[in-house]
């Protein structure tokens, strides 16, 4: 009997996985959200779109060669493009939503696969149009080959915004500031763990040779403080902030613009792990709340295992040779796989102790000083779904209401449309600062994790 | 934990609870008023429901409570001094029959409703399809409307509740679970984790969980659970204006304010456990697309579970238990709408032996051992 496993995601470590699991004559069922497999950092743009990419060739050749590795067994997997996973419960159920349907899938095994997505440090202004985290100006460059704004500062900590920068240049835009929390530099002091991430190293270097030839003005050291603009973005406000985070009276620069892109690191998508009641544990520089996951990817609840950036954030090579080494293990009925020398699930797994090495550095860019949250003001929305400003928070918080489901009953934080995704990290966050620790529980996670019509609820598929 | 004694120690920090207290502090200057309660601000049915009211009932009991209730929404801002207010909402409540046996019991419950002067109507299929558009005809038969009912945020309601407790002094304990409950020296003592309580008198405010701490005292009470499950979905154009009942279906319906609709469908299943069950969308969609059409198209956001208590006649128990200076307030799927009411005959129940409200006389938790129960028509039906 063939065991049958749903992977939800078709970014690298899904693709992975399904590959794998098709290897080993699994029916592999693979849910994704869009039209193209890729996911978000090998994000493909409709083929009738003309157009360069603006990426390194290097990364080009590993985003072409893994999708073409999946082409190739895309006709021997149920896959399911433009369908929601909303749901996920303890019993195995899977719940996917497909163009007005719904179905319960109830696999041997399932893999979420499901990324990651950007964090927020809310500013002042920071909801105007214009501004837009850096990783989603760059999807707009990737899917729609469109400039997302003709001029453009780019903020943050870690590599994306110098990518950004870079990408934003080549397709034909001016970048009129790059900000970092932090130098990249700084893991020039680790030239082992620089090897071990030679590839990506070495697209860095040229991406900033990019930046560097068209003369863009680096501030290290500067954030975002404000963006300025009546009906949209006109000007963001630039400070340089100490060793602590705090902002340095005196520094702010206004730079004109109409794109603020920004980027503070990434917040893993664990809801539907959550949803199904895996025991959870935070790390803000990784992924904020992620599943307890094993070396197999396997969560607390039997049969769930997760890869890639949702379990933890690690890059995409990772999550690629992840997503080999869980489609391996959950396709073993007992959730672990044999890994003979040579073979290539042993490659994947010392290929992803090789990048993980490297990863570790990239982690110490993206390491956030509690005090720079003090950016967002007590007159910040926080909660961008229900308007709720700091302001409301601290009341909440004064007012004795610690945990995050308090607060969020007192101010409805998290109760909207994207059910706390954009700014639960920064809740939490925002509490350790105002309160000296940080909340111990995320918010209950409940179904669902996209939402779905009463119809297409009415209307299942039988399974 | 402090060993002062406490006047009265009520457990449960849900709309009873809160309300309890805050009369009792209002009602007695000076009053040493502990309410502890096992989760966190409004973690419990309080905050959970479908936070609608309505004088609509069938029996004098329900409608004088919720009259009361209602009178006290409407001023509760000045009343607790919470500038902020509390979403009161009137824009009606329409309690909707599927069958003619089912309107037949919605008529005759008029005439009561009207010796009271609630202001409902009877209203036949189409008055209902002309009212909420979104309605479906299937089996429709009519229903009732009173236009001053409507919805409060339950939220809102606990935090001004807590807000006034707290400036009258009374203590408000939360993430604090009552192990047990024993009689020692003519007052009580609880056992809490770090720690033990003392008070004269014990309001019992856990409504389903009452019986679980009157076993720790040797007695029962007839008090389940009945587990519910709640929909929000995303803001949407308006589509039900006024809250929808139908008992039929099992579902209420209220589209609030910021354009969501909430729906809260009961199921019978076992437990008291607080979950969203897997299978529970599945059940709902093709119900409440029966119910209203109107909304096929709208996306789910959220669910959520809740547990209210059932008693065996439906009717909420208030009054003293067996053991002296003990009380009950069970509420029976009522509690935020007859939270005011409840909060004053309490008080002076327990701080001046007034037994002269008869509700008293009627929700006697002694009811169950005489077995004068009680009919409430509009919950008899099927």
């Amino acid at each position: 009997m063939h065991r049958s496993i749903a992977i939800v995601g078709a970014g690298p470590a899904g693709m992975a996985a399904a590959i794998e699991a098709v290897r080993r004559r699994c029916r592999v069922t693979l849910i994704d959200e869009a039209e193209r497999p890729g996911g978000q950092i090998y994000r493909q743009a409709h083929p009738a779109l003309a157009g360069e990419e603006h990426a390194e060739r290097a990364e080009l050749a590993r985003k072409h060669a893994l999708i073409e590795r999946f082409e190739r067994v895309a006709g021997q997997l149920d896959y399911r493009a433009g369908a929601t996973a909303y749901a996920a419960f303890g019993n195995g159920e899977l719940h996917i939503s497909e163009r007005g349907r719904t179905e319960v899938l109830r696999p041997d095994a399932t893999i979420l696969a499901t990324g990651v997505r950007e964090l927020a440090v809310p500013f002042p202004g920071w909801t105007l149009p214009g501004v837009m985290f850096a990783g989603g100006a760059q999807a707009i460059l990737k899917s729609q080959k469109v400039l997302p704004g003709a001029r453009a500062v780019v903020a943050g900590c870690g590599p994306l915004p110098l990518v950004v920068a870079a990408q934003l240049l080549r397709a034909g835009g001016e970048v009129a500031a790059l900000a970092l929390l932090r130098p990249l530099t700084g893991m020039l002091a680790h030239p082992m763990s620089l090897w071990h991430g030679r590839e990506i190293v070495r697209d860095g270097f040229r991406y900033a040779a990019t930046v560097r030839r068209a003369g863009v003005p680096r501030l290290t050291g500067y954030v975002a403080v404000r963006a300025i603009g009546t009906e949209c973005l006109e000007a963001a406000v630039l400070a340089r902030v100490d060793g602590a985070g705090r902002v340095v009276p005196g520094s702010e620069r206004e730079i004109p613009c109409d794109l603020l892109a920004v980027n503070y690191g990434f917040v893993a998508n664990s809801e539907l792990a959550a949803m199904a009641g895996a025991r959870m544990r935070r790390d803000p520089v990784i992924g904020g709340w992620i599943p307890e996951v094993d070396a197999w990817g396997r969560t607390s609840i039997p049969g769930l295992f997760t890869a890639g950036d949702g379990a933890e954030l690690r890059g995409a090579l990772v999550a690629e040779a992840d997503g080999t080494v869980v489609g391996a293990a959950a396709a073993s009925p007992d959730g672990a796989a044999e890994a003979s020398p040579g073979s290539e699930l042993a490659s994947a797994i010392a290929q992803r102790a090789r990048h993980l090495e490297f990863q570790q550095v990239v982690r110490s860019t993206l390491r956030l000083p509690m005090e720079l949250w003090r950016l967002v003001t007590d007159d910040t929305i926080v909660c961008r779904c229900e308007s709720v400003r700091f302001g409301e928070i601290k009341d909440a918080l004064a007012n004795g209401h610690r945990s995050l489901n308090a607060v969020k009953r007192n101010v409805r934080s998290g109760m909207g449309w994207c059910g706390g995704r954009t700014c639960l990290h920064a809740i939490a966050s925002l509490v350790e600062l105002s309160t000296g620790s940080a909340p111990t529980e995320m918010m209950t996670p409940r179904p669902m994790a996209r939402p779905v019509s009463f119809a297409a609820l009415a209307r299942r598929s039988p399974t | 934990m402090s060993s002062a004694k406490f006047d009265v120690l009520i457990i449960g920090a849900g709309a009873y609870g809160l309300s309890c207290a805050w009369w009792m502090a209002k009602r007695r200057t000076g009053a040493r008023i502990l309410v502890v309660d096992e989760g966190e601000f409004a973690s419990g049915a309080s905050g959970r429901n479908g936070a609608g009211f309505r004088m609509q009932w069938g029996l004098d009991l329900n409608i004088r409570l919720c009259q009361e209730s209602i009178r006290f929404f409407e001023t509760a801002a000045e009343q607790l001094d919470y500038p902020r207010g509390i979403e009161l909402k009137q824009d009606g409540y329409l309690v909707l029959a599927h069958s003619p046996k089912a309107l037949a019991t919605l008529r005759s419950s008029l005439e009561i409703q009207h010796r009271y002067g609630v202001p409902s109507e009877l209203l036949d299929a189409d008055d209902c399809v002309k009212m909420v558009p979104a309605l479906g005809r299937n089996r429709l038969a009519g229903g009732t409307f009173c236009g001053k009912d409507g919805t409060i945020s339950p939220f809102l309601l606990l935090d001004s509740l807590l807000k006034a407790c707290r400036r009258e002094k009374v203590d408000v304990r939360y993430g604090t679970r009552v192990e047990k409950l024993a009689r020692a020296n003519g007052s009580f003592c609880a056992t809490v984790k770090d720690g033990t309580i003392e008070a004269d008198k014990v309001l019992l405010c856990t409504d389903w969980a009452v019986p679980e701490l009157l076993a720790s005292l040797g007695f029962t009470l007839p008090v389940k659970s009945l587990p519910k499950e709640a929909i929000v979905t995303v803001p949407c154009a308006p589509k039900v204006r006024p809250i929808l009942i139908s008992l039929e279906h099992h579902i209420s319906v209220n589209q609030v304010a910021r354009g969501s609709i909430i729906f809260v469908v009961s199921r019978a299943r076992e437990g008291t456990e607080i979950v969203s069950t897997p299978d529970f969308l599945g059940f709902a969609a093709p119900k409440i697309i029966d119910l209203l059409p109107g909304v096929a198209d709208v996306q789910v956001l959220r669910t959520w579970g809740g547990v209210s208590s059932l008693t065996p006649d439906m009717q909420p128990i208030l009054g003293a238990s067996e053991v002296e200076g003990l009380y009950v307030a069970v509420s029976s799927f009522r509690g935020l709408m007859t939270s005011p009411a409840v909060g004053r005959i309490m008080s002076a129940l327990i701080l001046e032996n007034d037994t002269n409200d008869p509700v008293l006389t009627q929700l006697t938790p002694r009811r169950f051992q005489t077995g004068d129960l009680i009919v409430e028509p509009l919950l008899n039906q099927e």
